[in-house]
C-alpha cells in the first residue's frame, strides 16, 4: 500500500497533520492565558500584588479624565478611571495626556498599583476602535472603543 | 522535465511589460485616492490613511503565503519545478510585504497608540508570521540538491501557513490592542464609509497588480535558474 500511495503524498499527508496539531495546539492556547491585558474586573478577582506590574484595559470614564488629579497639586500628571461597566480604577499617569487619549474611548495602560489601590501607570495606550467614519460637521462620532 | 518553455517564449514575458504598467498606473491612483480623495477619519484624522498601505499588504501578504502552501502541496504532489519556483518567489514577496506592512503599523502605531510597538496578540503573532518565512528563505541554503531542497521548504510552507489565520483571529480570540478586522468580519458590513472602501478596494487592486508584476518576474528568474543549475 506504501507504494501505491507513494513516500511523496505519504509526506504531504504527514505535513497537513502537523499543520492541523500545530493550529490546534496554537488556536486553544491563544485563548487561555497568553493575556495582553487585564480588565478591571479580572484584576480584582486575581490577587494582583501591590508593585506587580501588569496591564490593565478598559474604557476611560467620561468625565474622569483630567491634567489636574486631586490631592497632587504641582505635578505634570494627568489621571483618569479605567472601567469595564462592572468595576473601575483609578489610574495617574505622568506627562501630558496622550493625544488619541479619549473619554468613552478604550486604553491599555502598564504599570502597577500603589499601595492605596490607585494604579500608578509608567505607560498609557489609547485604544481605537475598527470603525472609521468621516467626520460630521465637528460632532463626536457614535462609535467607541470595546475594552 | 519537459524542455524549459523560456526559450521558446510562452505568455509571461509578453504580458509582464502591461502588467508593470498597470501596476504602476494603478499605484498612482490608489495613492492620489488615499491622500487626497478619500476623507478624514472622525476620530483619527489624517493619520489613518496610512490604512491604505498597511491593510492591502497585510491582504497581500496573506495570499502570498497561501500561495506559498498551495505552491508546496504542488510540488509534493507533482514534482514539477516550476511549483518550487512559484513557492521561492511568493515567500520572498511575502517577507517582502510582511516587513512593509509591520513598518507602516509601527508608523501608524506611535501617534495612535502612543507606542512603536508593544508585545500584544496581533503583533506577537505578525512578528512570528515574518520570523517563519524567513526561516523558510534560510531552509533553503541547506542544500544544493534540487529535490531535496525543494521537498524540505515545501514540508515547512505546508506547516507555516498555519499562522496565516492565527495573525487574523488572534484580535478576537484574546484581549488585544490592535482592533478587530474592518473588512474580513463576520458580522456586518465594512466599518468604513463608502469612499474610504472605495479607496481601500482601489489599493488593493493596485497591490494586487504590484505582487503578481513582481511574481512573474521572479518565477521567470527562478526558472531560469533552475535549468541553468539543475537543467530540470
Amino acid at each position: 500500500m506504501l507504494e501505491q500511495i507513494g513516500a511523496r503524498r505519504l509526506l504531504l499527508i504527514a505535513a497537513l497533520g502537523v499543520a492541523v496539531l500545530v493550529g490546534t495546539v496554537a488556536a486553544t492556547n491563544l485563548q487561555s492565558d497568553a493575556v495582553y491585558y487585564m480588565t478591571p474586573t479580572e484584576v480584582y478577582a486575581k490577587t494582583v500584588r501591590t508593585g506587580q506590574t501588569i496591564r490593565l484595559g478598559g474604557l476611560v470614564e467620561v468625565g474622569s479624565l483630567t491634567s489636574q488629579p486631586a490631592g497632587r497639586p504641582g505635578q505634570n500628571e494627568f489621571e483618569f478611571i479605567i472601567t469595564d461597566g462592572n468595576a473601575k480604577v483609578r489610574v495617574l499617569a505622568q506627562g501630558a495626556i496622550p493625544g488619541l487619549l479619549r473619554e468613552g474611548a478604550g486604553a491599555v495602560v502598564e504599570g502597577s498599583f500603589a499601595a492605596d489601590a490607585t494604579f500608578i501607570a509608567t505607560q498609557v495606550i489609547a485604544k481605537h476602535d475598527e470603525v472609521y467614519t468621516a467626520p460630521t460637521a465637528g460632532a463626536t462620532p457614535a462609535h467607541r472603543t470595546a475594552p | 522535465m519537459t524542455e524549459t518553455t523560456i526559450s521558446r517564449g510562452n505568455t509571461l514575458p509578453r504580458i509582464r511589460p502591461w502588467l508593470g504598467i498597470a501596476a504602476a498606473a494603478s499605484f498612482v491612483v490608489a495613492s492620489v485616492m488615499a491622500l487626497f480623495w478619500a476623507p478624514t477619519d472622525a476620530v483619527q484624522g489624517n493619520v489613518y490613511r496610512i490604512l491604505y498601505v498597511h491593510v492591502p499588504l497585510a491582504w497581500l501578504a496573506y495570499l502570498a503565503f497561501v500561495i506559498v502552501f498551495l505552491a508546496s502541496v504542488g510540488w509534493l504532489w507533482t514534482k514539477n519545478p516550476v511549483f518550487d519556483a512559484i513557492a521561492v518567489s511568493s515567500a520572498e514577496i511575502g517577507v517582502l510585504f510582511t516587513g512593509l506592512f509591520l513598518v507602516a503599523g509601527s508608523i501608524w502605531a506611535k501617534p495612535t497608540w502612543g507606542v512603536w510597538w508593544t508585545w500584544e496578540p496581533r503583533l506577537v503573532t505578525t512578528a512570528i508570521m515574518f520570523v517563519m518565512y524567513v526561516g523558510y528563505l534560510l531552509l533553503r541554503g541547506l542544500s544544493t540538491d534540487f529535490s531535496r531542497r525543494a521537498t524540505r521548504a515545501a514540508v515547512f510552507g505546508i506547516v507555516a501557513v498555519i499562522d496565516v489565520p492565527i495573525v487574523h483571529l488572534s484580535v478576537l480570540w484574546a484581549n488585544s490592542l490592535h482592533q478587530l478586522p474592518t473588512v474580513l468580519r463576520a458580522g456586518g458590513a465594512p466599518a468604513l464609509d463608502s469612499s474610504m472602501l472605495l479607496t481601500l478596494m482601489v489599493s488593493l487592486g493596485a497591490y494586487t497588480l504590484i505582487y503578481a508584476y513582481f511574481m512573474t518576474a521572479r518565477v521567470s528568474l527562478e526558472r531560469a535558474r533552475q535549468v541553468r543549475l539543475w537543467t530540470i
